[in-house]
């Protein structure tokens, strides 16, 4: 597959728009610029406002993805697809020594996703009453698994893709964050460690350039809206063994989806009662070597109402990754993970791939300055999963869906 | 394989002996501490940025040199993290808005002039560093 690289080159000059692209290299070449700038200040950029010091920080991000068969995360991968970025600035202080409060925007362009428009990533007010009680108010990135909350900041991860079984990128807006208020604190327990905690409620935000309105757009019946409240806890046990971690997460959704069947020309409505995601992980740090695996359970139990009638109706799915990772130098790392999806009831049962999607990735990051990485990434993939199960495979792009697909991703990123 | 072994072994012990051990290295506090001691799982704490006040209520905040053989050292000794694990974890703080970067400085001298300066200061330094205006703490 990799001597295909060859058609790269070609597929680049189809596939881009050179206004974008040039005005996306600007943009990035302007963040590069700012960041080996602000890198001679220690990793800190600030400045003082009325004796607050404002810290700003910002990352971005620039990708491309080639494919031997399929198309994926709405990327024309089969041709070479620089389609590929994303990018995001903070600014925080701190009011007084318990009182903090940031915001976040961000933005990205993968495909069709994000559709390069700026958004409100993260928004609020942090009060700490001690250390194991504090409250977050605003719009919060949801403590879930190992990395629900920091999926788009690729700079702190080895590989350019999270393992797409538990963290799909197309499916990023569905969970990463919510308005409400969150508690959250850190209990010591001598001998036997710390627990860590985060309990959450509020309303989901919702986001029409995500995989899931694809999804139903392709499939004929184009949801209007999807909005919903959700609660959650996440435990995460900081074991006495050292760089072991254990932890587990529960997120319990009420969502309100409303759409249009094409085929009938009615209005439907899909509440769920409830959406339920089970997540369990492990994370282990030996000097250089990082191992770690996740599981998770998606169940969710919704009412089909159209014409007034209403059907009951069961979706469930479950993922699963295990990964390592290396550092070799100060300069390289390497990895693997092993990412498998599972659909429990696909629509087409006798199809072989319809069920899983299964994804094993090497990956080699080569860090050129603590603030500017690059990876190369491989990625076998074997299955497409559900029509219905929006994995990055989408019928829009992918009229026929072979069952195997290797994609090469290479990604580089900046960040201060 | 016994050859194998020993030379395992070697190496190992070149390189922690490359590095300077624990104790020479000191931990550095503001005069205005009340205690000169603090426990290892508080020290962690205030450097994970987990903790931002001490058993007996006093703020606290970390600072740290930005590299070198005494910050390497010390983030294996009380951490169990390298510098770029560190890093790693600082950012994925900053970067969901849970936590500000700490105060990162260049030398002992540095160190030791924020500390002095600033209340609730903890830092680290090279042993043979005066303790001019600071405090020396001892890590139980």
């Amino acid at each position: 597959m990799f001597a295909d690289v060859g058609r790269w080159y070609l597929g680049m000059k189809k596939a881009m728009n050179p206004k974008s692209i040039l005005s996306k290299m600007m943009c990035l070449a302007a963040v590069f610029c700012g960041a080996a700038t602000m890198q001679a200040q220690f990793n800190i950029s600030q400045f003082e406002v009325d004796g607050y010091t404002v810290q700003v920080h910002g990352f971005a991000s620039q990708g491309f993805a080639l494919s031997n068969h399929n198309n994926y995360l709405t990327m024309d991968t089969s041709n070479g697809s620089a389609r590929f970025t994303d990018g995001g600035i903070n600014m925080s202080t701190k009011l007084t020594n318990k009182l903090r409060v940031g915001a976040q925007l961000y933005d990205r362009e993968i495909g069709q996703l994000g559709g390069g428009r700026i958004s409100l990533d993260w928004a609020y007010a942090d009060y700490k009453f001690n250390d194991w009680l504090g409250v977050r108010a605003g719009k919060v990135k949801t403590a879930l698994g190992l990395y629900n909350d920091t999926q788009d900041a690729e700079f702190l991860h080895t590989w350019a893709l999270l393992p797409q079984s538990i963290y799909p990128t197309d499916l990023r807006s569905s969970l990463i964050a919510h308005v409400g208020v969150d508690l959250y604190g850190q209990i010591g327990m001598k001998k036997a460690g710390s627990v860590s905690y985060t309990a959450y409620g509020g309303r989901r935000a919702d986001d029409k350039r995500n995989g899931y309105y694809f999804n139903t757009q392709d499939t004929g019946i184009p949801i209007n809206s999807w909005v919903g409240t959700l609660g959650g806890v996440d435990v995460h046990w900081n074991t006495p063994v050292s760089g072991l971690m254990i932890g587990g997460s529960f997120l319990d959704e009420h969502d309100n989806v409303q759409g249009v069947d094409q085929a009938l020309g009615a209005t439907f409505f899909l509440p769920s009662n409830p959406n339920r995601i089970t997540d369990g992980y492990v994370d282990y740090t030996l000097g250089k070597l990082h191992l770690n695996a996740e599981y998770r359970r998606n169940h969710t139990n919704y009412d089909f109402i159209i014409f007034g009638q209403s059907s009951y109706a069961v979706q469930s799915s479950s993922g699963f990754f295990a990964s390592a990772s290396y550092r070799l130098t100060k300069k390289i790392e390497v990895g693997a993970y092993n990412s498998r999806f599972y659909v429990d009831d696909p629509a087409n049962p006798t199809d072989p791939y319809a069920n899983h999607i299964y994804d094993q990735t090497v990956s080699f990051r080569y860090d050129l300055k603590n603030w500017w990485d690059v990876k190369v990434e491989g990625h076998f993939i074997n299955g497409y999963g559900d029509i219905y199960s929006a994995r990055g495979l989408y019928l829009r792009d992918n009229p026929t869906l072979k069952p195997t697909m290797d994609m090469l991703v290479v990604r580089t990123g900046w960040y201060f | 394989m016994k050859i194998t072994r020993i030379l395992t072994i070697a190496a190992v012990l070149i390189g922690t002996a490359a590095l300077p051990a624990a104790e020479d290295l000191k931990v550095i506090a503001n005069p205005s501490f009340a205690e000169s001691t603090i426990s290892a799982d508080e020290l962690k704490g205030v450097f994970l940025l987990t903790k931002t006040s001490l058993h007996d209520g006093t703020h606290v905040e970390p600072v740290l040199l930005k590299g070198g053989a005494v910050h390497s050292s010390f983030l294996k000794e009380y951490l169990g993290k390298t510098d770029s694990a560190l890093e790693t974890y600082y950012r994925s703080l900053v970067f969901t808005g849970k936590a500000s970067m700490p105060k990162i400085l260049a030398s002992d001298a540095d160190v030791e002039a924020y500390v002095a300066k600033t209340k609730g200061a903890i830092g680290y330094v090279s042993a043979s560093s005066t303790d001019a205006g600071v405090k020396a703490l001892e890590v139980k």
